[in-house]
């Protein structure tokens, strides 16, 4: 071939390469920790494979952010990284999975948190499963079984003096939910028994609110200020004061001799976990997918259940995962679901600061269970907060 | 013949300039790379500083805010129904918080019932954990943040909504109190990335050819925005020819759930100013100091292989046999020694030349003596009967006998034959003295004196001489300054002296013949002691025409003679020379000491 046809061909080629359109980068909103953030960035978002443009959203304010985004349609992302609970609420504005993603290894406790009611549209890809468990060091001995009694019996086994404050639990109505199933209350703002009632309506939320803002001074230590619960709870693990401590594998990432780690299940112990979904409005929902394919992949499951502790959603994830991210998982497997509403995220709006008041003596359990429910029959009736359209 | 060392002044300066490149290049290289990453460091922490300080007063203001707010909601919530009560709490709020521009207090129903109506599109009822900042909105030329606290009695129950607008003016306030560099900018974004507040107008400053997000928004435009965004900590970036640094405000403990981010902007040129001047000072000096150091080398890299060249050259010389060739070689150190080793070497090469040169030259001169001993002793022999022979016929002759004049030409020239068969015979006598002190006279031989007093023999010269040079017009004068006995026998030095008055007298007799007789000339003997105090000096000294210097270096050799034909034989100074070498002195020719006439110098060793 004459140089000259050479010489054009390479600058056809290199003109080509140069005006080649670059792939649009997948959108992608996360709800991810500040480890997984960076792992994500460092990694998958970083790859040759997948050009990202993620954006954070504060798990805090995730669902309503998710909820004006997916409302308004604009800034439309591609792929959405959700809490299962989110999931009802946001049904109407999301695309079911490909079936390609329906077909693989799910364990069944990822395979349940993807569809609704018996609704056998898939609407996300599981991306991990979480819930509370019972973390104790392997040297100390486990709750004879896993309700809650034999919990604190096993913690005031272990309070080695009056101040001691064996056992770790949190402020909160996630943590308060395993007490109140087992005084057969629940959350959930319509009754099975009784159309329009809450879950909280008998005395068992009252007794469970009760015996559970009593073990604060007593078997656990009082309340750090709202927002510290986390490295308060981690600096106290680490420095050997809990010896039975009820967490989620979300905290298990930050602790060091993971080896050392025994886990337990706890009976009615709420079990959820993180969803992949594709919104209606994404301008790349098969790349969306794709994106959810790879977070899903065995080796990403792997890589993040070692860096994290996350608990697989895949089987053979799971097989190689480390050992303490299956025993967490077979102890979520005794764990029972939220209940698939899309009002049950907001329930704890109203639980959460109705316990701290209790636990701070500011109310009575009576007292605080009442305002509940006034606030739950509120949101059973539809009153959702949202005010009357006013001017911009 | 040796070529020119030029490919070894390459080599040298090859070799001097590695070593200058060489280090100069790493130093250079170490220096630009270690200031760039340097600045690198102070840019990113300084550019972090200002984020964490903007970042902080942000905080803080935002979180005195959203405490006085969430107070004030507590309060209120206490007793909801006493309108007088709200009435001063909100106007109390507003005092405690300037920053409120619009307040609205609903009830649990969502029901305004206190203050300005709530912005459209405001959430007071999700998911929120008891409140919230949400985005930025922008409208009147404002830009504002709404803050939701959710009111809750004592025992936890909701009891109404507090939804305050907060004027973010401040925020550009706090981003102009910061102190930036040249082209530096703060800009804070929020969650959408569009812009809050920044320290200049940095919309439209990006392109927006791919954004589909809000207007303004600079998320998909700026790199920095989006890592930002996507980061849940801070970090630093550079791309589009700005350096970055970026925070997400959800950093901060009180600001949980804000998906706002601060960015501090710099041009890369700017904020790498001080490397590039570090750069190009490096390679400014660098090359300046490349540049001396090559000169440097070139200057040492000639003047080291100059020297080498001339050796070069000075040998190819001495190779081609002319050793003495070209002025001595200089040079440093060990050059300048080996310059001087060849010369040295040259110098003896060409002592050892003339050596051989004489000893061929005595070889022959030996063997031509040897001939002429054995020839002079063959004639001589003869020559004594032919002169007996003429005398005797001379005196058969009687007066006027017309034979008589051919047998005195016969008799005369027998003589003069005779003396120089003498003189043959003298020269190529050799005495038995090798060394002085080591000669023992031969049973029945001549004897030898060995303590001889010169001024006995310079005396008895003038007595010898005198007649002969009142006839050639000249005067005999000594200088007796030393009366030291020296070490030859009295009858060579008397020789030696009765010859060398003889030529000066004949010298000047030819030189009062040319100028007709009109001048008178003297002839000076001097005895004085040497230099050293262990020989004796004695010049022979006239005022004659001297000795022209072209045949001073023959003037020794035997048959080598300026006088007329059959006038000198030319063994004279050769006997001279003989005598004085075999007594251990030595005989030079010379000016005298003003210039006129000749002058020869002896130096015999004392007794």
């Amino acid at each position: 071939m004459p140089v000259r046809s050479c010489v054009l061909v390479i600058l056809a080629v290199v003109a080509c390469g140069g005006q080649a359109p670059a792939p649009a980068p997948i959108r992608f909103l996360h709800t991810f920790g500040a480890g997984e953030t960076e792992l994500f960035n460092a990694t998958i978002s970083g790859s040759e494979r997948f050009a990202v443009e993620s954006s954070l959203v504060p798990f805090a304010r995730g669902q309503q952010v998710i909820s004006e985004i997916l409302h308004t349609a604009t800034s439309c992302p591609d792929l959405i990284r959700i809490d299962a609970t989110w999931l009802p609420g946001l049904r109407s504005e999301l695309v079911p999975s490909p079936p390609d993603l329906a077909g693989l290894d799910w364990t069944p406790e990822a395979a349940s948190l993807v569809t609704i009611d018996g609704d056998p549209t898939r609407w996300a890809v599981p991306q991990s499963v979480d819930g509370l468990v019972v973390v104790r060091d392997r040297e100390r001995p486990a709750p004879a079984t896993a309700s809650i009694d034999d919990l604190v019996a096993a913690a005031r086994a272990g309070k080695a003096e009056p101040r001691s404050y064996p056992l770790g639990i949190r402020v909160d109505g996630y943590w308060l939910l395993p007490w109140l199933r087992s005084e057969g209350a629940d959350l959930s703002i319509v009754s099975v028994d009784v159309p329009g009632s809450t879950g909280l309506d008998g005395d068992g939320a009252v007794r469970a609110l009760a015996r559970f803002a009593a073990l604060f001074g007593d078997l656990a230590a009082p309340p750090p200020p709202a927002g510290s619960e986390a490295p308060d709870e981690l600096r106290r693990w680490q420095a050997g004061e809990l010896a039975y401590w009820v967490t989620g594998p979300w905290q298990l990432g930050a602790l060091r001799d993971r080896d050392r780690l025994a886990v337990s299940p706890l009976a009615h112990a709420p079990r959820g976990g993180q969803l992949l979904v594709v919104p209606r409005c994404a301008k790349h929902p098969a790349d969306g997918w794709k994106l959810a394919a790879e977070l899903t992949a065995v080796a990403v499951e792997v890589r993040f259940a070692e860096s994290f502790g996350t608990v697989p959603t895949r089987r053979s994830a799971l097989d190689a995962a480390p050992p303490l991210a299956r025993a967490v998982y077979e102890a979520l497997r005794a764990a029972e679901p939220l209940p698939r509403d899309p009002r049950t995220p907001l329930l704890f709006d109203d639980l959460n600061p109705a316990l701290a008041a209790v636990i701070a003596h500011d109310a009575t359990p009576d007292e605080a269970i009442a305002g509940v429910r006034r606030a739950w029959r509120r949101l059973a009736a539809g009153v959702t907060g949202h005010p009357p359209e006013g001017p911009p | 013949m040796t070529k020119p060392s030029s490919s070894l002044r390459w080599r040298v300066l090859l070799v001097l300039t590695l070593a200058a490149i060489v280090p100069t290049v790493i130093v250079g290289v170490l220096a630009i790379v270690r200031a760039r990453a340097d600045v690198e460091r102070e840019v990113n922490r300084g550019a972090l500083a200002h984020i964490r300080a903007v970042g902080a007063a942000l905080d803080g203001t935002l979180q005195g805010a959203r405490r006085t707010v969430e107070l004030a909601a507590a309060t209120w919530a206490d007793d909801p129904d006493d309108a007088r009560r709200t009435q001063l709490l909100t106007k109390r709020l507003r005092r405690d918080v300037p920053i409120v521009s619009a307040l609205s207090i609903l009830d649990a129903e969502g029901e305004l019932r206190h203050g300005d109506p709530v912005p459209k599109g405001v959430d007071v009822g999700s998911h929120s954990f008891g409140g919230y900042i949400g985005d930025a909105q922008h409208a009147g030329g404002k830009t504002v943040v709404h803050l939701v606290v959710q009111a809750r009695s004592r025992t936890g129950e909701l009891m109404g909504v507090f939804v305050a607008s907060l004027d973010l003016e401040f925020v550009r306030d706090v981003i102009a109190a910061a102190r930036l560099g040249d082209g530096a900018r703060v800009v804070v974004v929020d969650g959408t990335g569009v812009p809050v507040a920044s320290s200049e107008d940095v919309a439209g400053r990006v392109p927006g050819e791919a954004w589909v997000g809000p207007p303004g928004s600079l998320a998909g435009r700026d790199p920095a925005v989006d890592r930002a965004l996507a980061s849940t900590v801070e970090g630093t970036l550079t791309a589009n020819g700005w350096v970055s640094a970026y925070r997400n405000l959800s950093s901060y403990q009180s600001l949980r759930g804000v998906r706002w981010a601060i960015l501090h902007q710099q041009p890369e040129h700017e904020a790498y100013a001080l490397a590039r001047r570090t750069t190009r000072d490096t390679l400014i000096i660098g090359g300046g100091a490349l540049a001396i150091a090559l000169a440097l080398g070139v200057f040492f890299a000639t003047r080291l292989t100059r020297p080498l060249a001339a050796l070069a050259h000075r040998a190819d010389a001495i190779a081609a046999g002319n050793a003495d060739a070209g002025s001595p070689i200089k040079g440093p150190g060990e050059i300048g020694v080996l310059g001087q080793r060849i010369d040295e070497m040259a110098r003896r090469i060409a002592e050892r030349s003339e050596l051989q040169t004489a000893l061929a030259r005595g070889d022959r001169l030996a063997s031509v003596g040897v001939m002429s001993a054995q020839v002079a002793h063959e004639i001589n022999n003869p020559l004594t009967t032919v002169l007996g022979y003429a005398k005797l016929l001379q005196e058969d002759k009687p007066e006027g006998h017309p034979d008589l004049a051919a047998l005195e030409l016969i008799a005369s020239e027998a003589e003069r034959m005779k003396g120089i068969v003498g003189g043959l015979l003298e020269y190529a006598r050799t005495p038995r003295q090798s060394e002085r002190g080591l000669e023992t006279p031969a049973a029945g031989g001549p004897t030898y004196e060995f303590n001889c007093q010169p001024a006995a023999v310079v005396r008895h010269v003038n007595a010898l001489l005198g007649p002969q040079l009142k006839k050639a017009r000249a005067t005999l004068t000594s200088e007796i300054g030393s009366t030291a006995s020296i070490a030859i026998e009295s009858h060579s030095l008397q020789q030696v002296l009765v010859n060398l008055v003889q030529n000066s007298a004949q010298a000047m007799t030819e030189a009062q013949a040319r100028s007709d007789g009109a001048t008178r000339g003297t002839i000076t003997i001097a005895v004085k002691p040497a230099p050293g105090g262990i020989a004796t000096l004695i010049t022979v000294s006239d005022d004659g025409p001297g000795i022209p210097h072209k045949d001073r270096p023959r003037v020794f050799d035997p048959f080598f003679t300026t006088k007329a034909a059959g006038v000198g034989t030319g063994l004279g100074l050769a006997v001279c020379k003989h005598l004085i070498a075999t007594a251990g002195g030595s005989i030079e020719v010379g000016d005298r000491a003003d210039g006129r006439g000749a002058e020869f110098r002896i130096v015999i060793p004392n007794a």
